[in-house]
């Protein structure tokens, strides 16, 4: 069908299936639009959000290139953060319509073992040498869940709004880091090892500090109870 | 030698399946079980992915399903504490 414009490094397989996983993709699409569209509750049509993203993925693996593996992870945190978001929201208009509050996070176990207490220095430790040896988005979101373990795990209590400020302010100027390693590759390609270091160390400190700020703001919820 | 036409027919199956027994599956007024009913559906997308060799994509994909799942619960529990029409 599309043999004239499919690049030469595609492999035949690909190609041959391209067809099929398009369809298999728009099927389940179709299923989970027509789910969306007869669903009146809010948080169910929430959770139907989700199948549509998956035919989204669907559709953008059937290339089966990198760029369209490249493509899917920014899809991925995306459809993620839209899932927080809206989540978020359908709560606190629900407790601003009944006028009641509920616990941050139901749990039905209590988890304040002596483990929690002990390991976590190694852990985070371990966890963030890796990160920082993976470098860029892998290695950000391996070395921010090391951040996560340290600060769920209440070894740091009350941490003043200057640190807040402070990873906030490193993760823009990470951000900047990663701008510039990207504009490096256009403007001077012959530094494209100096730019792809910039893009890799600036996207770990971005999503390291990212994450873990989420278990900082996590833990202040908590304390404040 | 592997057949991987069959992991993606399968793949393209479990996805279709999954997505059909969340929107008319059994039970699936309870939000519970329809969200755990979405995970038949990214079964068969990781099977795909796992095809075309997207390695980082097919890791991205497991764990953001477990932290929408962990969200997506939390959000059921805090809306049934709270008495709204789930």
């Amino acid at each position: 069908m599309v043999a004239s414009i499919v690049p030469q490094f595609v492999p035949a397989f690909y190609s041959s299936m391209y067809t099929t996983a398009l369809y298999g993709g728009l099927i389940v699409a179709f299923i989970g639009l027509i789910g969306i569209a007869m669903e009146k509750r809010d948080i169910q049509v929430l959770i139907l959000t989700d199948i549509v993203g998956l035919a989204m993925l669907i559709v953008v693996a059937a290339v089966g290139t990198d760029l369209s593996e490249a493509l899917i992870l920014p899809g991925l945190v995306v459809e993620l953060a839209e899932i927080m978001a809206i989540s978020e929201i359908l709560i606190s208009r629900e407790m601003r319509k009944k006028d009641v509050h509920t616990s941050f996070a139901p749990m039905p176990l209590n988890i304040d073992m002596e483990i929690m207490t002990t390991a976590p220095n190694f852990i985070a430790l371990l966890l963030i040498g890796y990160g920082v040896f993976l470098s860029g988005f892998t290695g950000g979101a391996v070395a921010g869940g090391g951040i996560v373990i340290y600060v769920l795990s209440r070894k740091v209590r009350g941490l003043p709004i200057v640190v807040l400020d402070g990873v906030g302010a490193i993760s823009g100027i990470s951000w900047c880091l990663w701008i510039i390693g990207f504009l490096f590759f256009f403007i001077l390609p012959q530094y494209w090892l100096l730019s792809l270091f910039l893009a890799a160390l600036g996207l770990l400190l971005k999503v390291a500090s990212k994450i873990g700020l989420i278990g900082i703001l996590m833990r202040e919820e908590y304390g404040r109870k | 030698m592997f057949n991987l036409a069959l992991w993606v027919y399968v793949g393209l199956a479990l996805a279709i399946f999954g997505s059909l027994a969340t929107v008319w599956g059994p039970g699936v007024k309870d939000p519970v079980i329809r969200t755990i009913n979405t995970e038949v559906a990214s079964v068969g997308v990781s099977l795909i992915l796992l095809t075309y060799n997207s390695t980082l994509a097919l890791l991205t994909l497991i764990a953001t399903t477990i932290i929408v799942t962990l969200i997506l619960f939390r959000a059921i529990s805090r809306l049934e504490e709270i008495g709204a029409d789930v």
